[in-house]
């Protein structure tokens, strides 16, 4: 034991300078977002002096950060809901039922993993103008879930498999078609995953760009992290007001972080450890 | 699950075979048969279930790959559709931008081994227990959750040339940097970025992997008295082959497919065009450029660098493995 410990503060103190400039740069921007410009350009590290929340209404209003956050808020709802129903489906299926041509489908699903968004950029975009999907809603949900579905699909089906075979075929004896067993034991039991891999999706549909950028070119569609990129041109001789437009697309992820670091977390290891 | 196995899902039942070792299979068949009317619609219902994720990857994620590559063999503006052969390949090869690009991905190949063993070596004390462990966990992990357009929109603020950065560097005596104006730095910053926001990934992914660890080995190394050095490298590297392997793998092709919204955001793949990355070539050239076939080629080119990688450091790690 001993001679592992020496020189665990040597260790401990880089650490924590280490956390701290994890922490910090959100802190300074959401120190800089209290600010006015006055004090800012005088002094860019004092603490506010008071919670000043015109920046952020501005930000809200006028800059139009309140519409992209809906609009992000709509399509992210939208498609985490599909990505959960096709995903849980699909990984009953392949975990838990016979069927030919099963291993076929599911190495099918994983080969959609390895099948980045920018290796396929240029042909889906052609598709989504072929069909009159570029710039709707539910053209960017579709981009979004079939982005997403391989690895929902993968981390359902790896968690259905832990489900043992007995309590389906019990429910079947009970007089359960598939679907029943779906709807009523398969759903329920997968609460736990679905919330891991919801609130993964959730993140990775929120944080997105470039798939917005490509699929949704008119302005009144953008997305909050869109709207991010465009404040760079507009508003950066006004930095509070910048850095309230950035506050405003980090809060909701902050909050989901406080909450649910957990799941977070674990659905980052499970995809990991299950890989 | 049997995904080896591949059998009709509905087996007759015969009466009075429900002895232990026929198993499930034969159960399914009772609830079944007694059943009976809705057999057909029972045996489709794998294959319903499937229906929607199948024909969205197939449709959306497969089916444009072929597409995207078949795309790379035409041409662009008059001669839209019309078969070029190599000519886009080659176009790219004369490209300083494209060249860039593909310079910037050998600096990230340069670069990954530190990529890997930050979070590997923070998640090693973590796994010691340095004093604030439990905190550190969380922490670490918070930037990995943020947008990279959130974290380049940050770090734009902070690294401005009239930005605080280079303010406390020219209160203690330093000159300002162009931080992200310099060409023979920018590259380096961005890239310094996406680790500061993606090292906590690796490290719960190396946590995941410490939780595998016999802890046995790890005793007997320090009841033999083994350095920290010699513990990480002869107990946890080892130990811990399969999730290197994987951090590896993820980190760069994290580094191949998620630096776009830094790169948007902060550069815009300047100064000079030296920030160009193959995912932001893509983008420029498909959106801006209107060259939707020689972003295609660019795209091929992109993806086979991600199977090489891929394949490439499964195969020397495992090598690696082995020696050790």
């Amino acid at each position: 034991m001993s001679r592992i410990r020496p020189g665990r503060w040597l260790v401990a103190i880089p650490m924590a300078l280490l956390a701290l400039a994890t922490v910090y740069p959100l802190l300074f921007t959401a120190n800089v977002a209290m600010k006015t410009r006055r004090d800012y350009i005088l002094d860019r590290f004092s603490l506010t002096d008071a919670l000043r929340w015109e920046n952020i209404s501005t930000a809200w209003t006028s800059v139009g950060m309140g519409r992209y956050f809906v609009n992000s808020l709509l399509v992210v709802t939208v498609s985490v809901g599909l990505l959960l129903l096709f995903g849980s489906m699909a990984g009953f299926a392949l975990s838990q039922l016979r069927f030919r041509g099963s291993t076929a489908i599911f190495l099918g699903c994983l080969a959609g993993l390895f099948v980045p968004f920018q290796v396929i950029m240029v042909p889906l975009a052609r598709i989504m103008a072929d069909t009159g999907l570029v710039d709707t809603y539910p053209g960017l949900v579709l981009v979004y879930v079939a982005q997403f579905l391989p690895f929902t699909v993968f981390l359902m089906t790896s968690y259905y498999r832990t489900i043992p075979p007995e309590i389906v075929d019990a429910a079947r004896i009970d007089g359960n078609s598939v679907y029943g067993v779906y709807r009523r034991i398969m759903l329920p039991l997968g609460i736990p995953a679905l919330l891991s891999v919801g609130i993964l999706n959730a993140l990775f549909c929120w944080n997105d760009v470039l798939m917005s950028l490509v699929m949704m070119p008119s302005a009144e569609h953008r997305t909050l992290m869109v709207g991010v990129t465009s404040l760079r041109g507009q508003y950066s001789d006004d930095i509070p007001t910048f850095a309230s437009g950035v506050l405003i697309a980090a809060i909701p992820v902050l909050v989901v972080y406080l909450f649910l670091q957990r799941q977070i977390a674990d659905g980052v290891a499970a995809g990991a450890t299950k890989g | 699950m049997p995904i080896g196995e591949v059998q009709p899902s509905v087996r007759p039942a015969r009466v009075g075979r429900t002895d232990g070792a026929a198993g499930a299979a034969t159960r399914r068949g009772v609830a079944r048969s007694r059943r009976g009317r809705g057999m057909r619609s029972e045996r489709l219902a794998p294959y319903v279930l499937l229906a929607p994720a199948v024909l969205i990857i197939v449709l959306l994620r497969l089916y444009p790959l072929l597409l995207g590559v078949n795309f790379s063999f035409t041409g662009d503006g008059e001669r839209n559709g019309v078969a070029v052969g190599l000519d886009n390949y080659l176009e790219l090869l004369r490209d300083p931008l494209f060249r860039t690009a593909l310079g910037n991905v050998g600096l990230l190949v340069l670069l990954l081994p530190v990529a890997v063993a930050i979070p590997g070596l923070l998640a090693t004390f973590i796994y010691l227990r340095v004093p604030g462990h439990r905190l550190y966990r969380s922490v670490y992990f918070f930037p990995a959750v943020l947008s990279p357009v959130i974290v380049g929109a940050i770090f734009n603020l902070l690294l401005a040339f009239d930005g605080p950065v280079n303010a406390v560097l020219g209160s203690v005596g330093v000159g300002a940097v162009d931080w992200l104006g310099d060409p023979d730095v920018a590259m380096f910053v961005v890239v310094g970025v996406h680790v500061w926001a993606t090292f906590g990934m690796g490290l719960v992914v190396f946590l995941a992997g410490f939780a595998t660890l016999d802890s046995a080995l790890l005793d007997a190394a320090r009841v033999d008295g083994a350095s920290l050095p010699q513990v990480i490298w002869h107990v946890i590297v080892p130990g811990l082959s399969r999730t290197i392997q994987f951090v590896f793998v993820t980190t760069m092709i994290g580094m191949l497919t998620s630096m776009f919204g830094l790169l948007y955001v902060m550069t815009s793949g300047g100064p000079e065009g030296s920030t160009y990355l193959p995912e932001y070539y893509i983008w420029i050239q498909q959106g801006q450029m209107n060259r939707p076939a020689l972003a295609s080629a660019a795209s091929t080119v992109l993806f086979v660098i991600m199977l090489v990688v891929g394949l490439l450091q499964i195969k020397l790690l495992k090598r690696a493995a082995r020696e050790v």
